[in-house]
């Protein structure tokens, strides 16, 4: 009953993950694609790759690009969550609903309708701003190099949110309500009871969103590739950026490309660690 | 807890400002794709069009007669990619449909068995499979384009199809076996002591009872599949056999942007996944869940 997962698994995963390493040692671009030699070059590649500044500058925006998305994330989400969860206002199943929307928009068609959004010449923001007086002159949303990650974050983070929204109000629903109902009735104030009642319970989860939101920051492509393809200048070449760009645009360095995505996949392998070893933990302590 | 009606009036606030955030990419893009691309660079100031028009849409649909239509007087050239946008449709089509059809018949037959026979290895196998789960599509796809190259899988439908497989599967297998593992053994005792095969007791009791979870899990991966924009990129090149996704990053890049066409294209692309999730709210929201929580 295993052999097709195992199969798909060998040929897909298992297989491509080793022979990455085996690029990653060897000379290989488009010459030697079609020759079909690949000359063993050692660890060149991954001296090349760390002394390239791009690639450190890429791993550092990669760093902020995460920051600032995964804590952006959490926060909203619970703020969101904790709004969805009172049932007795109406509004609030409204956005339950419409929660789960960003879910099902393919990245990349997210991506390019914020290329209209941020428009510098007539995109929608510079409209609403222009059209209600709260802006002279239109601004340069993606133009300028200290703010652009940031503004590439925010289609992301659109993005993402139902995700991390649905986890954390999965979390509230499973939370008693009569500690709550203690607390009210000792005289907690709302406020009170969020920070000694709801954040402590939310810990298990916010951990759980902290490493798997994380894990997929770091690899952010699609609105790299809409928005900016990295610029201006190199303000948003992030790590996947790195890797597409080394391999499949010139110079076709698939070698140099394999070594900066193993790179990547270090990172991500000790942040999976990590997650499995709580997940255990907290197997153990139920 | 009663709510004063102060509180309530901040909470629908609220709620009205995060709805607003949520549609406000749609809405821009709806706004966008019903205008003529001479209407949006002639007026960059106002909001709200003065006039309406369906070009963009007929353009995508009509094929080449009409693609001199009244959105673009001046402008002689069109994106290419904008001519295979039905063939794309429907090689997304195929892909999503395959491959969700294989991550549940691959997926609950191995889950199935991880739930069921306690095998030592297992234990490692589940391991591996958490693991497999971060490992980024980025990292694989470079050796997976030179090892798909030489086993002739770049450039065909079959390929992509394989290759997201690969990477949906350990999501599913995750996602299944808690479920699996959670259906009391009793029953299918009883009909393996009624002579049923193992196999049987897996499509007679075991399958039937876990519709729901099959439901969730294949909602998520189709919209996975749809949306995924990777592997269709470097694995096919060929025009004919581009996905949806493929498409739309073609009209980025190009000499002219066409933002009224480029939001109509996004619009359809989101619309079968869109549908799908308002369709099957719960069980979307049971499988994302599901797939974190239980791991």
């Amino acid at each position: 009953m295993n052999v097709p997962t195992l199969f798909t698994f060998l040929c897909v995963l298992a297989y491509p993950a080793l022979f990455a390493a085996y690029l990653a040692l060897h000379q290989v671009t488009l010459k030697q694609l079609r020759s079909g030699e690949y000359p063993f070059v050692g660890l060149a590649n991954v001296i090349k790759l760390f002394v390239d500044p791009l690639f450190l500058i890429s791993l550092s925006n990669t760093a902020v690009f995460a920051i600032f998305t995964v804590t952006a994330e959490i926060v909203l989400a619970i703020a969101i969550a904790l709004l969805i969860n009172q049932s007795s206002v109406w509004t609030s199943r409204i956005t339950r609903v419409l929660i789960l929307l960003p879910f099902a928009v393919p990245p990349i068609a997210n991506g390019l309708i914020w290329t209209f959004i941020y428009d510098y010449n007539g995109g929608f923001l510079n409209r609403i701003l222009l059209s209600t007086g709260l802006a002279e002159s239109p601004i340069h949303w993606l133009g300028n190099p200290d703010t652009a990650i940031y503004a590439v974050g925010v289609p992301y983070i659109w993005r993402t949110l139902p995700f991390c929204v649905l986890l954390v109000h999965a979390a509230l629903q499973g939370m008693s309500r009569d500690y709550y109902e203690a607390a009210a009735i000792d005289g907690a104030s709302a406020w009170q009871r969020f920070w000694a009642i709801t954040l402590p319970m939310l810990r298990p989860v916010i951990v759980v969103l902290l490493i798997l939101r994380t894990a997929s920051a770091v690899v952010v492509f699609d609105e790299i590739l809409a928005l900016t393809g990295g610029g201006p200048g190199d303000a948003t070449w992030v790590a996947a950026w790195y890797s597409y760009r080394k391999s499949f645009q010139p110079p076709f360095d698939l070698g140099l490309g394999a070594a900066s995505a193993y790179a990547l996949a270090v990172i991500i392998g000790l942040l999976s660690l990590i997650y499995i070893r709580l997940i255990y933990r907290r197997a153990e302590g139920t | 807890m009663r709510l004063s009606p102060l509180a309530k009036a901040v909470l629908h606030i609220l709620n009205v400002i995060v709805i607003a955030l949520l549609l406000l990419p749609i809405g821009a893009a709806i706004i966008a794709s019903l205008q003529s691309e001479v209407m949006l660079r002639g007026d960059l100031r106002s909001v709200i069009p003065r006039d309406v028009t369906w070009d963009n849409y007929k353009i995508l649909f009509a094929g080449d007669e009409s693609r001199e239509g009244t959105i673009y007087s001046g402008i002689a050239y069109l994106p290419d990619a904008i001519r295979r946008f039905g063939t794309a449709l429907v090689n997304s089509s195929i892909i999503a449909v395959a491959v969700t059809l294989l991550t549940l018949t691959f997926g609950s037959l191995t889950a199935y068995s991880v739930a069921r026979l306690r095998l030592r290895w297992l234990g490692w196998f589940m391991g591996l499979n958490v693991f497999a789960r971060f490992v980024p599509i980025v990292v694989l796809i470079i050796p997976l384009y030179v090892a798909f190259r030489q086993l002739g899988l770049v450039n065909s439908l079959p390929g992509v199809i394989i290759a997201q497989t690969g990477f949906l599967l350990p999501f599913g297998i995750l996602i299944l076996v808690p479920y699996f593992a959670s259906i009391p053994t009793e029953i299918e005792e009883a009909a393996r002591i009624d002579g049923a095969s193992r196999f049987t007791t897996f499509m007679r009791i075991s399958l039937p009872l876990s519709v729901p979870i099959l439901i969730s899990l294949g909602a998520i991966v189709f919209i996975a599949s749809w949306n995924d924009l990777l592997v269709p990129l470097i694995l096919n090149t060929k025009p004919d056999l581009m996905t949806v996704p493929v498409v739309l990053v073609s009209l980025i890049g190009d000499n002219a942007v066409f933002f009224g066409l480029l939001c109509a294209c996004s619009l359809i692309a989101m619309l079968p996944t869109v549908a799908l999730v308002m369709l099957l709210q719960r069980y979307v929201v049971e499988g994302l869940t599901a797939g974190a929580v239980k791991a």
